[in-house]
């Protein structure tokens, strides 16, 4: 066995050019299934990351029923304990207690009802990008009471600028009326129309004290360090947690349209790296399948010298396992720090002010992005593994089956 | 995305179904039409009605029995719901013109809300927030919001409705003791909405004080037999030729400590209502 | 020139294994390419048809400020007779259909929800969306003054088919109306939102809620391809002035912002299947060409000039490939026969499998698909040739021989 491990180790050094081939075939196996993994794990990370911090967050803790009714009545707390537990969890970059609520905002004769969300305006910013999103005026800020901010055609609707002051008149809590003027501080521009002619926003402080609703709230946003932690950190905080009082859903619970996009998309994904495993598959059969052919001769002229078929086998078929591990480590080399190359320095995308405008408009920066998830790497080189023990295969069974008398002909 | 969320109030049309039914209860009574109801008589206590009696004619007398073309009220009105430490209570005024589905609705207490005031000029409902100085006009699909936080909608407060086209009437019997009102003879009816009648309700049985028409109790079903609510009429006093219950209870049945009752403190019918009443200008005067 | 290519054809023949590795090659990169390419515009195709198939639409008509804010005020009279007389007249329109678009109230005995109110004409409205395809209780319109609703609002109402509902809302004078209706049919879409919101009846009944008259909200247009739409959104535009004539993208701008920002990261995985492509191609041919170096030095002993000698193996690699290309399309061709059906992408994902039709991805290719792998493939062989043909032919005769 040794014997022919030095042999085909000898072999694979003596033909370079060969050998290169051989290898680089796998080198750009793996970099290749690496790659388009990273960049569609990224390029969905993304659009999840984005619309969760237009939402509720990656992980969203409300009270019991929240999802299905989500009025007033179905409301949580966020005491002291839990927010300092929520604030060390260290799987938790931000967390962000809200009001959600109904209400009517108007201004002279115009009369509209809105979605009013009360916000900490610190704490918000850690979690969604609603801050960043004010075309013009400012966000709300820590200590500035009866401040509202509106979508872009919720202003236009009321014919209210930044400094005006509307009337907002809603049922509180405790069933009495509610009203009071708010100052327009500033104006937000949404991608999605109803939100832009449906959102106000006011402090969290100002909404529980408007809609009479104690210390209670309608929901935490949290936003996860680690998107596809999102699952397993709802679990581990909704089993701490008393389910009478509060639960913990992952934003697939309170996006299902999204989810099911992303599901649909991940199948597609998976569907077409599937094909780049067949075409990089039979890059790496038909290079060794080439690579033996050529070596005819050599074959014809050691069977010629008594090298019984079978060690023939073992030595061509140790060779390319030889090549593809060689392959796999180059590949990975050279694809892990690529993939965290582009993970720290994404991809601008500059070849359209149409494009350009997309991206603006899901909010988010116009560029490719990769991400590296640990069992990446670790499956794309263990198919090209498996794809290079199968391609192997029948290259070596062919070289085993040289005649002697192929020698003479070919020369 | 707050899409998600923002979905279920396409314009927040929201009503929680406690309010709901408290503010259909309460259309009746806010609006001053109304037709008697009551309680759940086992049938096996009916007894048969006199001969000549009409199940229709027993329900337009019901009917009749609270409204006049001019009508005003004052009253208090007391919400329990177990989100409330104590019982929330409203005082309020009203003035309604039936002919011309003008009214006037103005809340006394408490005082954070003394003042508020709301003016139904068909089509249009205008609210004046007094603390604000504001009017506003209540836009189209604000009109079912709950009412000053009771169970009663926007819309209860400006409709007018009539049981009477929306239903079939039978006569079901005479009760000689109800329940409500033991000492008050009342004919049982069952009303069955039309087919097509905007009420969701698959029957409802109504007391109906036998000499003079009064509502006592009424009780609602779902189509499936089930008694969801139920509306008792109390403390029946003679005013003029009527006899007007002045306590109305409203209990949902399937949740759990809500109700909502109104006490009349006085009522006039066929009052002298003067015309600038119904005026925006009168709407923003507050009388604190 | 000619004699190069025959002799070319002849090398082609004569070694069948070598061209049959070089072709398998070619045509599985080829095919991959394609499939991928295919796949991939059948699932945004798919993603895009989902939301034109709610109730979306390639274009809608509206009265204008109808987009700013929706109000039930905003209609087009006379049953949007001008305005469909302006659709009979454009040829990429395939269906329409007439709705009356407004909010209202849902009240069950046990509980009263805000909803989108759509009256729709059950027939026209059939070919427009998918509701009528996506009732899992009950039937479509099947009966008079009957409402279609969602799944999730069903749960929130707690009806069935067959109960009572009363709807309530504001007409066009101000007034509120209500009626009753029986609960027909019960439908579950790929949108969650449309399930938990929007009731569906039709529109004679709509039309006497909301005090409408002969007036409708809008007209929803699906037009042949979706290529097509920015055309005919100029031509309806034109000739109807005072309209808001607007593209699914712009309903829903945020959904079309996606798709784009998807369609732009697909270009990356292109480029890395093109890349895997024209590697595996190039890998073969380097070698195939390599492994005649000795072959060739033969030839220029016995005389045959250089430049003829690289023209012929330029010349064979890209018949070669030629030969992998044909064979790649006949394979991309007959993969996409047996998924004319479409991938049913719940066979593997469970939490879809209650999705139904949304979630079945047809391939598409169109004509330009082809033509980008076909030169990447066509360049890369005349690359990978060209090189060892040039190298090889500058070696000695007597060193190429001996190459090994």
């Amino acid at each position: 066995m040794s014997l022919e491990w030095r042999l085909a180790w000898r072999n694979v050094w003596r033909n370079p050019r060969r050998t290169g081939l051989t290898v680089s075939a796998t080198v750009f196996a793996v970099a290749l299934l690496v790659l388009m993994s990273a960049l569609s794990t990224g390029m969905w990370e993304k659009i999840i990351d984005d619309s969760v911090s237009m939402g509720s967050g990656h992980v969203t803790l409300t009270g019991p029923n929240y999802l299905e009714e989500r009025t007033l009545e179905q409301y949580t707390y966020l005491d002291a304990p839990l927010a300092t537990r929520l604030g060390e969890n260290p799987a938790i970059a931000g967390y962000a207690p809200r009001v959600n609520a109904f209400g009517l905002l108007s201004d002279a004769d115009v009369t509209r009802g809105v979605m009013v969300i009360g916000v900490d305006p610190e704490l918000e910013k850690s979690v969604s990008s609603l801050p960043d999103r004010i075309k013009s005026g400012r966000f709300l800020e820590k200590g500035k009471n009866r401040e509202v901010v509106l979508g872009g055609r919720l202003a236009e609707i009321l014919g209210v600028k930044i400094g005006d002051q509307v009337l907002l008149y809603s049922v509180a809590y405790s069933l009495e009326s509610a009203y009071d003027l708010f100052s327009v501080a500033g104006i937000m521009h949404l991608p999605d129309p109803a939100l832009d002619r449906g959102l106000a926003l006011i402090s969290l402080a100002d909404a529980q004290a408007f809609f009479v609703y104690g210390n209670r709230i309608s929901e935490v946003a949290i936003r996860v360090r680690e998107a596809d932690h999102s699952a397993s950190l709802a679990e581990q905080l909704g089993s701490s947690l008393d389910p009478e009082k509060i639960e913990a859903h992952p934003w697939p619970e309170v996006m299902p349209d999204l989810a099911q996009t992303v599901v649909i998309d991940k199948l597609g994904m998976y569907l077409m790296l599937a094909i780049l495993v067949i075409v990089v598959a039979f890059g790496i059969f038909n290079t060794i399948l080439m690579a033996v052919l050529e070596r005819k001769r050599e074959f014809g002229v050691v069977l010629a010298l008594g090298l019984r078929p079978r060690a023939i086998f073992r030595i061509v078929y140790l060779e390319s396992i030889l090549l593809a591990g060689v392959g796999l480590t180059l590949g990975l080399l050279v694809a892990i720090p690529l993939v965290l190359y582009l993970q720290a320095n994404p991809i601008p995308i500059t070849n359209s002010e149409e494009m350009a405008a997309a991206f603006e408009m899901v909010g988010t920066d116009p560029v490719i992005y990769a991400k590296l998830i640990a069992n990446n790497p670790i499956l794309s080189a263990l198919t090209i593994l498996l794809v290079a023990l199968l391609a192997a295969l029948y290259p070596a069974i062919r070289a085993s089956q040289g005649k002697p008398v192929d020698v003479l002909r070919s020369l | 995305m707050l899409r998600e969320r923002f979905s279920r109030l396409p314009n927040g049309l929201e009503g929680s179904e406690r309010n709901r039914r408290i503010l259909q209860a309460l259309t009746i009574l806010v609006a001053l039409f109304i037709s008697g109801l009551a309680l759940d008589g086992s049938a096996a206590d009916l007894q048969p009605p006199p001969p000549g009696s009409d199940a229709k004619e027993i329900a337009r007398r019901a009917e009749d029995s609270l409204r006049s073309a001019r009508t005003t009220l004052d009253a208090s009105m007391t919400v329990v719901s177990p989100r409330l430490s104590a019982p929330r209570v409203v005082r309020f005024q009203s003035w309604e013109e039936r002919d011309t589905k003008r009214s006037m609705v103005r809340i006394l207490s408490p005082a954070k809300d003394a003042g508020t005031g709301f003016l139904k000029l068909h089509p249009n409902l205008w609210m004046f927030v007094p603390r604000v100085e504001r009017t506003i006009r209540i836009p189209p699909s604000m009109m079912l919001q709950s009412w000053m936080g009771s169970d009663m909608t926007n819309d209860d407060l400006v409709k007018e409705s009539s049981t009477l086209d929306d239903y079939s009437h039978t006569l079901l019997g005479l009760d000689p003791s109800p329940e409500s009102n033991p000492e008050l003879p009342a004919y049982v009816v069952e009303y069955i909405p039309n087919e097509d009648a905007p009420v969701v309700w698959g029957k409802i049985v109504a007391w109906i004080e036998q000499e003079h028409g009064t509502p006592l109790q009424q009780d609602f079903y779902d189509e499936d037999g089930s008694l969801l609510r139920r509306m008792q009429f109390s403390d029946v006093r003679a005013v003029g030729e009527r006899r007007v219950p002045y306590r109305w209870a409203m209990t949902p049945l399937d949740k759990e400590g809500h109700s909502t009752t109104i006490e009349i403190e006085s009522i006039v019918f066929d009052a002298e209502i003067d015309p600038s009443i119904f005026t925006k200008r009168n709407l923003r005067k507050a009388r604190r | 020139m000619l004699s190069v290519i025959r002799l070319a054809w002849r090398n082609v023949g004569r070694n069948p294994r070598r061209t049959g590795v070089v072709v398998t090659a070619v045509a599985v990169g080829l095919a991959g390419t394609l499939l991928s390419m295919a796949i991939f515009s059948g699932m945004m195709f798919q993603m895009v048809d989902n939301a034109i198939k709610t109730d979306l639409g390639h274009l809608q008509i509206h009265a204008q400020g109808f987009n700013k804010d929706p109000e039930i005020g905003l209609f087009l009279e006379d049953k949007g007779a001008p305005e469909i007389e302006a659709i009979q007249a454009e040829a990429g329109i395939q269906n329409w259909a007439p709705r009356i678009r407004g909010e209202g109230l849902v009240t069950s005995p046990s509980s009263s929800v805000g909803v989108r109110v759509i009256g729709v004409d059950p027939d026209a409205e059939a070919q427009v969306s998918m509701v009528s395809g996506s009732i899992v209780q009950g039937g479509y319109f099947d009966q008079k003054r009957r409402l279609v609703l969602g799944e999730g609002l069903a749960r929130r109402l707690g009806t069935e088919v067959g109960d009572k509902i009363v709807l309530s809302v504001q007409d066009l004078e101000g007034d509120m109306n209500g009626t009753a209706l029986r609960v027909g049919g019960i439908f579950r879409t790929p949108s969650a939102e449309l399930d938990r919101s929007t009731v569906f009846l039709e529109l004679a009944p709509a039309a006497d809620l909301f005090g409408m008259g002969d007036s409708i909200s809008e007209i929803v247009i699906v037009g042949h391809s979706r290529d097509a739409v920015l055309e005919t959104q100029a031509r309806l535009s034109a000739a109807l002035p005072d309209r808001e004539i607007e593209r699914w993208d712009e309903l829903q701008p945020l959904l079309a912002s996606i798709l784009s920002v998807m369609d732009q990261m697909a270009s990356g995985l292109y480029l890395i299947i093109f890349v895997a492509m024209s590697f595996g191609i190039a890998n073969v041919l380097l070698m195939a060409i390599y492994e005649r170096i000795r072959e060739i030095g033969i030839l220029l002993a016995v005389g045959l000039s250089r430049g003829r000698l690289v023209a012929m193996v330029i010349c064979e690699s890209i018949l070669v490939t030629l030969l992998g290309l044909v064979a790649g399309f006949t394979l991309a061709l007959l993969a996409l026969f047996a998924l004319s059906d479409g991938i049913d992408m719940s066979l593997w994902a469970e939490s879809l499998a209650s999705f139904g039709m949304g979630t079945r991805i047809f391939p598409v290719l169109t004509p330009a698909d082809f033509t980008i792998p076909t030169t990447v493939a066509l360049l890369t062989a005349l690359i990978a040739s060209a090189w060892p043909a040039l190298r090889a032919v500058r070696l000695r005769p007597a060193e190429a021989v001996r190459h090994d």
